[in-house]
């Protein structure tokens, strides 16, 4: 928008104003230097923990830390305070999947490395950190937690099928994509209520993250189209092909998983809690085990400073000592928040058993994963072509859609979407 | 069919009878509410699902009450129409008065732009709507809701019909003679006189300033300045919606309105009819 | 029928009925709105442009306000669709290239074929049974304002909150509807998972909410009839069902093509009702549910511009879609036009 239009709307709205057409209502902007004394920080709900952040606020006594949890599309959320310049935040969440569309607007937040990122960087997952740095090298978001995923199984149907229920013999005998298939035909067998997976995509979305490279290459070249893709389609089908699907693609996966029609759930480490607080009456029933086919990683989220924060130094020290590992380890102890610094794998709180998992130390199982995931390169419009495909496969649950039609529909569109979005 | 007025009495029968099913119909969703508010979830899965009233009401609302500020929302919803129905009152009243009953120049093609606009789909308009409340900085404001709701053309369409019928042009002449000039015309004549078309026009502004939600779920950001309608449809995201809680929130948050409507229906419903018959 | 912020679409429907003071009410021909403006009352002369400055003043704020949030906003989104913008960084003029995107892209032209199935599955349950409803209440003698209370009640109340309450009952696996249909030993029906039964789950929905306000409309233009022309068609010994059919309906003509107007205007700009049934975001695939069999063009719009942050697609979509309400409406309006001629 160019100057002068600007000018001739704000005289145009000023004049309305004027006119007495405005009533007040509500409060006015935010204000002030760089040395604030009051930091805002917008999260979500479950992306920090409560209690940390209380702490926080306790902590900090030479600035007001003042914490909000924005609810609803909170990419949307943000991109409008951004864009509105008024109230925003001085640090905010930005969400795992759509920091990559955050990118290509780097310089609408502070260089974390400015204010000493670089210094405490090694204790953080790289792979992880470097999904918030940008083409330039400005490093904008500070690793909260990462979504290590595993196998969340059903123990007690496991048994019931003849198969091996306590986690180390599940991880031997499941090893592979195949592996997981063959359980869960027997499984099926002896529960025929219970399902594999929840639904297609859940499947797909893991089998993508298995590799190192997912719809756009660093060449800006869609790749969408490929083998690796096609591999992690295909076994997405798979388990609806052979009835094992519960296709579950509403608000109703609560009172499935409560009601016992789940057998295994594909998820990262926060999953557990989804678990636990929806089928309470299931304690002691499910167990976790590595993922068939190697890890990956699912969500996880940053923190990160907008340009107008108000005081820098502060928000990075407030932002530091959330995400200190010994607060991350808290947070996991708390809200299932799975921590970015290995450091705190080690500590009590992580180490301590699961009781809810039978007293497994899960830690065992999503440790070595986080460490283990592989990096890949997401481009801005990721998500979004990742959402294509996942619609597709919903196709192919609810209408019957044929599979290789769906395919050929999600490959179109998410080229288009790239092409929209400029990719060659 | 025989001619006879009293022959059609076996009809009226079946008349009520339909009737009373189309009642039960559109009152069923407002008792499954209260039924659903009252319980746990797990009453409302279970098979067959409980119909009665349960004693869980105030533990749903406790929980609402700790996953929403459900009374802040409540009150910015409250200012937002309150300020937004008196300012679509004042602005729509005077103009519509101006068009009833004069014939200034121009006001042919003014009257129709406002009709051309009043078929058009707003959300046409959102993106634009969206960048000034941003270069105003009213983005994340209540502010932000009010002009919207002020620049819908209904108002001084639906109350020019009345003034024009409903305000004897021998008034307006005598309240001249008497030396009264537009404004006072206006004060000590229209307003008076078309009292009515306002307490209808002024109960659509607000139930639909109250209900609206595509606006401020777009422009509003900070949960100190959401609505409820914003409010309630963020407690229903995800696929772990506690349905009871949920269900006890929409109780509480429709509540007042439907209230506020059954009282005043027979009046508001009077004012839909009046002016339409009246035109 | 999102009614757009502040529209109460039913609200604009009311004058629907309206004619002039003392005119004849029911001339056929007359349906728009926009026919008849006042007779300038007594004071026909002719008189200076500057003379009538306090109604300039009186109109000026409204149209302040309406040139501002409105007209201007409403072009500028056509400026916008001719370019490429994230709401960030630079704008980036494109041309055409948005609407080729648009030509191409099969979503869209599911999102059209969404909208239209949702608008019919609605409409036309909405208008016929208001029809008939409001044919029996102008019958009866007694209740009569306890009906109407009862049902105008669904229209007061918010859509959001309707869309959660169809959510619960119709959910499929635990939901009241299944819970019923078990119980009568019927197979249960994946309510929100076939493309269909979503559709009919948001058509439903919105039935439900407006039948009641258009009977209303109804009601006052069957109340405006005068007793005589019914008298004459008894004497004539006409049934009632035939008396609906030759009197009331051709009587009632311009009323119902202004309903079907208003509907259509407001019956394509379907939102909130899939958008809060599937709480969709932008992480969301199911955008308007699985399938997308409930995803609107208005949900479509919303997720490119505010979700996307695509705004000059976004743009496009929207005057897309009002171009194609346009044609609707001209059809429409010609279909009803000629089936008066015949």
């Amino acid at each position: 928008m160019d100057l002068s239009r600007r000018r001739f709307l704000q005289a145009t709205v000023l004049t309305a104003a004027a006119a007495g057409l405005t009533a007040a209502c509500g409060g006015g902007g935010a204000g002030g230097t760089r040395n604030g004394k009051n930091l805002t920080l917008w999260y979500w709900g479950g992306g920090l923990s409560d209690k940390v952040v209380k702490d926080a606020e306790a902590h900090f006594t030479e600035v007001t830390l003042k914490s909000a949890q924005i609810g609803g599309d909170f990419k949307q959320k943000l991109l409008t305070t951004l864009t509105g310049g008024q109230s925003v935040p001085d640090i905010t969440g930005i969400k795992g999947e759509d920091m990559a569309s955050f990118l290509p607007n780097a310089n609408r937040f502070l260089d974390l490395n400015d204010l000493g990122f670089k210094d405490v960087a090694p204790q953080y997952l790289e792979w992880k950190t470097k999904l918030a740095r940008s083409e330039d090298g400005r490093q904008i978001g500070f690793p909260i937690d990462i979504g290590p995923t595993a196998m969340f199984y059903r123990a007690d149907f496991f048994e019931q099928a003849g198969l091996p229920s306590e986690p180390e013999e599940v991880a031997a005998q499941i090893k592979t994509w195949d592996d997981w298939l063959a359980a869960g035909r027997e499984l099926h067998k002896a529960v025929p209520s219970a399902s594999l997976i929840n639904s297609a995509s859940a499947v797909f979305d893991i089998a993508v993250g298995q590799g190192t490279q997912r719809f756009i290459d660093t060449g800006n070249h869609f790749v969408g189209d490929q083998d690796h893709i096609r591999t992690a389609w295909d076994l997405a089908v798979r388990p609806y092909e052979l009835g094992l699907d519960a296709k579950i693609n509403d608000n109703s996966w609560n009172a499935a998983i409560a009601k016992g029609t789940l057998a295994t759930e594909l998820g990262a480490a926060w999953h557990a809690l989804d678990i636990s607080s929806a089928a309470p009456d299931s304690k002691g029933k499910w167990r976790v085990a590595p993922m068939p086919g190697g890890p990956s990683n699912l969500g996880g989220s940053f923190l990160a400073l907008p340009r107008q924060c108000r005081n820098p130094e502060q928000a990075f020290k407030v932002v530091s000592w959330l995400l200190s590992p010994a607060n991350d380890a808290r947070g996991f102890a708390d809200a299932a928040i799975f921590p970015a610094a290995p450091a705190a794998y080690a500590m009590p709180q992580m180490t301590a058993g699961d009781p809810y998992f039978g007293g497994q130390k899960t830690i065992d199982v999503f440790g070595p994963a986080a460490k283990a995931i592989p990096a890949a390169y997401e481009a801005p419009a990721d998500a979004a072509l990742m959402a294509r495909y996942k619609t597709e496969l919903t196709n192919v649950e609810t209408k019957g859609k044929k599979p290789d039609d769906a395919w050929k529909d999600a490959v179109a569109q998410a080229k288009q979407i790239a092409q929209r979005q400029g990719v060659r | 069919m025989t001619r006879t007025a009293r022959s059609l009495r076996p009809k009226g029968l079946t008349a009520h009878l339909v009737l009373i099913v189309a009642v039960l119909v559109s009152v069923f969703p407002f008792y499954w509410t209260i039924v659903m508010a009252t319980n746990t979830t797990r009453d409302i899965y279970r098979t067959p699902p409980k119909v009665s009233f349960g004693p869980h009401l105030l533990d749903n609302v406790r929980t609402v009450l700790d996953s929403i500020d459900f009374f802040g929302s409540m009150l910015n919803t409250l200012a937002v129409a309150s300020v937004s129905t008196v300012l679509v009152l004042l602005v729509d009243s005077i103009a519509a008065f101006a068009f009833a009953k004069f014939d200034f120049p121009g006001r042919r093609w003014l009257f129709g732009v406002l009709l051309v606009f009043m078929m058009l789909p707003l959300q046409l308009a959102i993106i634009p709507q969206y960048l000034i409340m941003m270069h105003l900085g009213w983005l994340g404001t209540l502010k932000a809701l009010i002009p919207p709701a002020l620049a819908n053309a209904f108002g001084i369409f639906w109350l020019r019909q009345y003034v024009s019928g409903g305000v004897p042009d021998e008034l307006l002449d005598a309240a001249r003679m008497d030396g009264c000039g537009f404004l006072r015309q206006y004060w000590h004549v229209v307003l008076p006189m078309t009292r009515p078309a306002l307490a209808f026009l002024g109960i659509y502004a607000f139930v639909n300033a109250w209900n609206d939600y595509v606006w401020p779920l777009i422009a509003l950001v900070n949960p100190e300045h959401i609505t409820l309608q914003v409010a309630l449809a963020q407690l229903n995201v995800g696929r772990s919606t506690d349905y009871s809680v949920v269900m006890a929130a929409v109780l509480i948050a429709s509540a007042p309105l439907v209230l506020v409507f059954a009282l005043f229906a027979r009046g508001f419903i009077a004012g839909a009819t009046e002016g339409a018959v009246r035109g | 029928m999102a009614a757009p912020p502040t529209t109460g679409p039913g609200s604009v429907a009311v004058d629907a009925t309206g004619g002039g003071p003392g005119r004849p009410r029911f001339r056929p021909r007359r349906s728009a709105p926009a026919h008849h403006l006042p007779r300038p009352a007594a004071r026909a002369a002719r008189r200076g442009v500057l003379s009538f400055w306090p109604q300039y003043l009186a109109i000026s704020p409204f149209y302040l306000v309406f040139g501002v949030f409105m007209l201007w906003p409403v072009f500028y989104s056509l400026y916008l669709a001719f370019h490429r913008w994230d709401g960030i960084g630079e704008m980036q003029f494109v041309g055409l290239q948005q609407f080729h995107f648009l030509m191409d892209d099969p979503v869209f032209w599911l999102s059209i074929r969404n909208t239209l199935a949702i608008w019919v599955l609605s409409t036309v349950p909405t208008l016929l049974g208001a029809l008939v409803l409001a044919t029996l209440l102008n019958s009866v003698r007694r209740f009569k304002s306890f009906y109407r209370i009862a049902l105008f009640l669904p229209n007061v109340t918010s859509i959001v909150a309707i869309a959660i309450f169809f959510g619960a009952v119709f959910s499929n696996n635990f939901g009241l509807v299944n819970a019923i249909l078990h119980m009568a030993g019927l197979p249960e029906v994946q309510w929100m998972s076939n493309p269909w039964t979503i559709k009919l789950v948001i058509a439903l929905l919105m039935t439900w909410q407006w039948t009641g306000y258009n009977m209303i409309i109804y009601l006052a233009g069957m109340q405006a009839i005068p007793g005589e022309v019914y008298e004459a068609a008894r004497i004539d010994g006409a049934g009632p069902v035939r008396t609906f059919l030759r009197i009331t309906i051709p009587i009632l003509r311009p009323i119902i093509l202004f309903t079907v107007v208003i509907s259509t205007v407001n019956g394509l700009q379907s939102f909130t009702e899939p958008q809060v049934l599937f709480g969709s975001n932008a992480a969301n695939a199911n955008l308007g549910g699985p399938g997308q069999a409930g995803l609107t063009t208005l949900l479509y719009f919303y997720q490119s511009a505010f979700s996307n942050n695509d705004f000059g697609y976004g743009a496009a979509i929207v005057w897309a879609f009002f171009v194609l309400i346009l044609v609707l409406v001209v059809v429409n309006w010609r279909l009803v036009q000629r089936g008066r001629k015949s």
